[in-house]
């Protein structure tokens, strides 16, 4: 944090100088005035002269406060713009290890929220201590000298009203965040019935989910009722301790002035001190909670800041000749964080260069798995891959993923038009031949922008067969040294899906300058798809329990063939 | 609130308010009472404050001084008791009222037809029925009530000024023009500023959200480097709106500030040049020095109250914007007892669009029992087809009879409970799993719920489910494998007692077994209820009674598998491409 304030040091000095010269200010103004009071009677140049010292500080107060608030409050603005800038960049270098352990709407809230929390801390916060501490140096201690009596009288139900008030504001602290997950699961709540409307309504299920909603709505409204108790209750205490200040003053000070204790003026100038101190010590029970939560909020911005990105390899690891590598696995055992069994375990396989290798296996079998280790999302352990000559994790990351070109099993498409979307930073002239690749034509054709359709938030325009095709057209754009494509014609129909295999089948065979073949992982259910591969593998339980031809599966006794089989029966 | 329309606009959304406010307008109304109560307080302190100086304290009269100081003390307790009355009656007529705001945006929300939803993301209604609620109920809470009485609060402290003084409260209120102007200007650039800074933080935070989720692809295409330049380039215009908003506060905010100590310097002045006949008293003084800070501190604030009410009613036209859609389906009273699950369908014409019919003179008739299965290429009509028949969509064209009643001469509900759809997207609640299958529809019975999930495959995983029937699902199912998820849907429709179930077939792929699993559970749902089913399996195909072929919104073939073939038109076409075709163009 200190590296992020550190560089406004000159703003923070000079917010503090202006910030002092702010309440010297306020304090020296109430003064002359009760001179100018005591004044009137005897002597009025005197009283003149204090109307001219007022009005001076008077106008120099407006300009000195706006400096002081605007001295501290902009470096809290240029430490969150800096902040937020840096929690990104580190966001992009952090891995699926460090994204699988926190929810998306979490980071976001972190960056987002947090980061403003922080900002009220430091700017706020910041001049608010300043303000309290600054305030009570000076209107204190002018009180003081003017009467301590007189301040020790009037202090004390300031003192107590300030307590109840702190006690009231952690209430209500408790019950704002109550409220606000109230809010969030009344949001759920809502939002899961807008898309579910069409089972709620073909089921007349109506009724049964306004009961739902109502209850929520109910628990939210009741939470809101506790905190207007409080509110209405609590905070004009502080104001009623004011109150009860000036009531002391008269009843206390009173006697006191008759008895020539204090002066007439002074006791008025005290009634101008009282309402100038409330508001910072009022600010005070605020103050308590922005901090805590600041700190709260620091606490968990330093743990995206702090986490470590997972780079083996050193800040420069090796970069491969163009062209694509053999790839081999040795009794590659992975496990995610917190899981019970291995997703792989002891798997071997040899990928040579330029061969197109089918996946077969069930859900859970590993295959996705399997990817995303060779794709480095997820390290694999110390010599369990090889590349060419050397270790997976001695390649620098991104002239590795430079070399990759892949499809995920859930298309994931950002919200601009499906041209951006392929290109992903790429030249933008080629997508028209990387669309037509992932047979998307057809469908471009039918929507209402062609290629430059925006898509909508992960593009919820495009149907699910569009979305997986554009995520193809995407990695078929970069011309790669390995394609890894996961299930990626799940779902196209027969006539498409042998389309997609010609042109993944000239792409192999297309021997490019100098760079060969490239590799091509295949994972799949469909026969039809596996049978054009060079070589199937068949994945169970984290293990390869089978390889060879189709032809040569489709021989042998094992799952592969049953599944077969079992294509074969359903056409007949 | 500047222009007489605008300002009668507000006031007639405000009247809307009214009919959910109506029940506690007992409580309004005595928080309404309370206010004249707060004012005469708040405005006496001042007045005995100054009689407390002037009479006693400067005379040295000491023994009415504990009177006057007293009655001040009494004003000051009953003033906070009055205040926090008024507060807490507010605070639970409004969130009550909020609360059955609410209730009836959701009601509406369930009410509305699917030609609605096509129009509108989800997101949008969310925010109409939350977040522009929340802000209504934040401003009852905050801004509107303590406006009426602030504005009340600033005339009574300049009333009580001008009889005390009237001098010199016109000479300090010749300092009102300038404050007014910079305070003024202020807020026009603070207007400025803070829509800026909403709509710049929006785009920050959906860019991150979108990015966050994305992240792996941004990392799997080297996209990095573009992905951190788009985030600053949307950052950057939230930091300079706000930056320049700082300004802009802290000037306001000093004015405010400033102008008061001022004030107290004009109020010198003045007794100096009046001093002769002494109408200018230090009691005046304080009581001048009370009554600005009273008048002060609703103004400080004024501008972020009237933030506040302008967001409330930008919140409570959106609302009533929402409200005053009324795109629910016609329903007509007639009566329909017993169905047996005869659909007739004749010369059925329907668009989605006026002149862009993309059904074109069906003719169908399925008997009770009857299993058919309707197939053709993407956008030929068959999902539209089904549509209607749950009556989703309003305004077809021709007939559509169930036992020989027309259906859109029936109750939506009588339709409903007879025709049960199952949706291409398997739909799931996070709620618990027995949720999801009975929607707690109270006809359900506990084995009538065991049965059905018996039925569908799905009682075995369901019962080896952590918690079981209690377990929680996560958002959309997502603690549930795809194959598990339609299973329970299957659940759902199997202890649904309808007659006749219009399954759209999923094409989510799953592993084989899983697959057997949901074959095994579709054809037990052909076996027990008349079925229209858009089918993607050829196992589905093959087990109907009958076969319809789709085109172009058109009938073109009928018949069964075999006879089709046979035949070597569009369904022999289909079969040879193969029938797995997930993709549905358009609405």
């Amino acid at each position: 944090m200190r590296r992020y304030a550190a560089p406004f040091w000159a703003w923070y000095l000079g917010g503090m100088l202006f910030l002092a010269l702010t309440n010297w200010l306020a304090v020296r103004i109430p003064v002359h005035m009760a001179v100018g009071i005591d004044a009137l009677e005897s002597d009025l140049s005197l009283v003149r002269d204090q109307v001219w010292i007022i009005a001076a500080m008077g106008l120099g107060m407006i300009l000195v406060r706006t400096a002081s608030r605007v001295l501290f409050f902009t470096p809290g603005r240029l430490v969150e713009f800096r902040l937020k800038n840096d929690i990104f960049r580190q966001l992009t270098r952090l891995q699926p290890r460090f994204f699988s352990t926190h929810e998306g709407g979490d980071i976001v809230s972190r960056a987002a929220n947090d980061v403003t929390y922080l900002r009220a801390m430091v700017g706020f916060g910041g001049l608010q201590i300043c303000n309290v501490v600054l305030a009570l140096l000076f209107t204190g201690g002018e009180m003081f000298r003017l009467s301590p009596r007189l301040t020790g009288i009037v202090v004390i139900p300031v003192v107590v009203g300030l307590l109840v008030v702190q006690i009231a504001i952690f209430k209500m602290h408790a019950l704002v965040r109550t409220s606000q997950r109230q809010l969030g699961e009344l949001s759920d709540n809502v939002l899961s019935s807008l898309q579910g409307m069409q089972t709620i309504q073909g089921f007349t299920a109506e009724e049964s989910f306004v009961a739902r909603f109502s209850a929520r709505s109910a628990a939210f409204r009741d939470t809101n009722i506790s905190l207007a108790w409080i509110q209405a209750t609590a905070m004009p205490l502080l104001l009623l301790a004011g109150s009860i200040s000036i009531y002391l003053l008269l009843a206390a000070g009173g006697p006191m002035a008759v008895r020539g204790e204090v002066s007439v003026g002074e006791l008025v100038a005290f009634v101008a001190f009282i309402s100038y101190l409330l508001w910072p010590l009022f600010s005070l029970g605020w103050l308590v909670s922005v901090v805590q939560r600041g700190l709260n909020s620091l606490e968990r911005i330093d743990e995206v800041l702090y986490a470590q990105p997972e780079r083996p390899e050193g800040e420069r690891g090796v970069e491969l000749p163009a062209g694509a590598p053999d790839i081999a696995l040795r009794e590659l055992s992975f496990r995610y964080p917190g899981a019970e069994e291995d997703s792989l375990s002891e798997l071997s396989l040899e990928i040579p260069a330029g061969t197109m290798l089918g996946i077969y296996g069930r859900t859970g079998s590993g295959k996705t798995t399997l990817l995303r280790v060779l794709q480095r999302s997820w390290n694999p352990p110390v010599g369990a891959v090889r590349v060419g000559d050397h270790d997976l994790l001695e390649l620098d990351l991104s002239a590795w993923r430079s070399k990759l070109a892949i499809a995920p099993q859930v298309a994931f498409l950002f919200s601009s038009s499906i041209r951006e979307n392929i290109a992903m930073g790429l030249e933008l002239d080629k997508v028209p031949q990387s669309a037509e690749r992932a047979a998307l034509g057809p469908d471009l054709e039918a929507l209402p922008s062609g290629l430059d359709t925006v898509v909508g938030e992960r593009g919820i325009m495009l149907s699910g067969g569009q979305r997986q095709r554009t995520a193809l057209a995407r990695a078929l754009h970069r011309d790669a040294d390995i394609l890894l494509l996961d299930d990626v014609l799940s779902a196209v129909d027969q006539k498409t899906e042998r389309e997609l295999i010609d042109t993944l089948d000239q792409l192999a065979s297309s021997g490019r300058e100098g760079r060969g073949r490239p590799t091509t992982v295949l994972v799949s259910h469909r026969m039809s798809v596996l049978a054009r591969t060079d070589r199937v593998v068949v994945l169970a339980e984290g293990r390869v329990i089978d390889q060879g031809t189709h032809a040569e599966l489709i021989e042998r006794p094992g799952p592969y063939r049953e599944a077969w089989l079992g294509e074969q029966e359903g056409a007949a | 609130m500047s222009s007489t329309p605008r300002a009668q606009a507000d006031s007639r959304l405000l009247a809307r308010i009214w009919p959910y406010a109506r029940a506690d307008a007992a409580l309004f109304g005595f928080g309404m009472l309370l206010t004249p109560l707060t004012l005469a307080l708040g405005l006496a302190q001042p007045w005995l404050l100054k009689r407390a100086i002037d009479q006693h304290i400067m005379s040295g009269e000491l023994e009415g001084l504990q009177l006057v100081a007293g009655g001040y003390l009494a004003c000051i307790v009953l003033g906070y008791v009055v205040e926090a009355a008024y507060g807490v009656a507010m605070g639970i007529a409004g969130q009550r009222t909020v609360y059955r705001l609410r209730e009836h945006i959701f009601r509406h929300l369930l009410g509305l037809s699917a030609r609605f939803y096509d129009k509108r993301p989800a997101g949008e209604l969310l925010t109409r029925a939350t977040s522009d609620v929340e802000s209504l109920g934040e401003s009852l809470s905050s801004g509107v009530v303590t406006l009426v009485v602030d504005v009340m609060m600033v005339v009574g402290v300049l009333i009580a000024m001008f009889i005390l003084e009237w001098r010199m409260t016109l000479l300090l209120l010749c300092l009102a023009p300038p404050l007014g102007l910079v305070i003024e200007i202020c807020r026009r650039k603070l207007r400025v500023c803070f829509n800026l800074i909403r709509e710049t933080l929006a785009k920050v935070n959906a860019y991150l959200a979108e990015q966050v989720s994305g992240m792996e692809i941004v990392q799997l295409f080297n996209d990095e480097r573009r992905s951190v330049q788009g985030f600053i380039d949307r950052n950057t215009p939230y930091k300079d709106a706000s930056v320049r908003s700082n300004v802009y506060d802290a000037l306001m905010y000093a004015a405010v500030d400033g102008v008061g100590s001022i004030c107290i310097g004009l109020m010198l002045w003045y007794a100096s040049i009046d001093s002769l006949e002494l109408a200018v008293s230090a009691g005046l003084v304080a009581a001048f020095i009370d009554y600005l800070n009273r008048l002060f501190r609703p103004l400080r604030q004024l501008s972020s109250k009237i933030t506040i009410v302008q967001r409330a009613l930008a919140a409570l036209e959106k609302i009533f914007g929402l409200l005053d859609h009324q795109e629910h389906i016609g329903e007509g009273q007639g009566e329909l007892p017993e169905a047996s699950g005869h659909l007739v369908i004749r010369g059925l014409d329907f668009g989605y669009k006026a002149g862009e019919d993309v059904l074109h003179g069906i003719d169908l008739e399925i008997a009770p029992g009857e299993v058919v299965a309707l197939v053709g290429p993407s956008g030929c009509g068959k999902t539209t087809l089904t549509r209607l028949l749950d009556r989703r969509y309003d305004g077809y064209r021709g007939s559509i009879t169930l036992d020989g009643q027309e259906l859109s001469g029936l109750p939506l509900e009588t339709v409903r409970k007879n025709v049960a759809a199952v949706s291409q997207d398997i739909q799931l609640f996070p709620e618990t799993v027995r949720f999801n299958v009975d929607l707690d529809n109270a006809a359900i019975s506990e084995d009538r719920l065991l049965e059905a999930a018996q039925l569908a495959n799905a009682k075995s995983f369901v019962e080896a489910l952590p918690g079981s029937w209690s377990a929680l699902l996560r958002d959309r199912g997502s603690n549930l494998s795809v194959g598990q998820g339609q299973l329970l849907t299957f659940a759902r429709t199997l202890a649904y007692d309808s007659r006749v179930v219009i399954l759209d077939e999923a094409t989510a792929s799953v592993d084989p077994v899983t697959e057997h699993l949901v074959q095994d559970a579709i054809a037990r749902i052909l076996e027990r209820k008349t079925v229209l089913v858009v089918a993607h399996r050829l196992s589905t195909i093959t087990a109907a009674d009958r076969i319809v072929v789709l085109s172009r919104g058109r009938v073109v073939e009928q018949g069964t598998h075999a006879e089709l073939l046979e035949l070597g038109g569009a369904y022999a076409e289909l079969h040879e491409a193969g029938f797995d075709d997930g993709v549905e163009l358009g609405a």
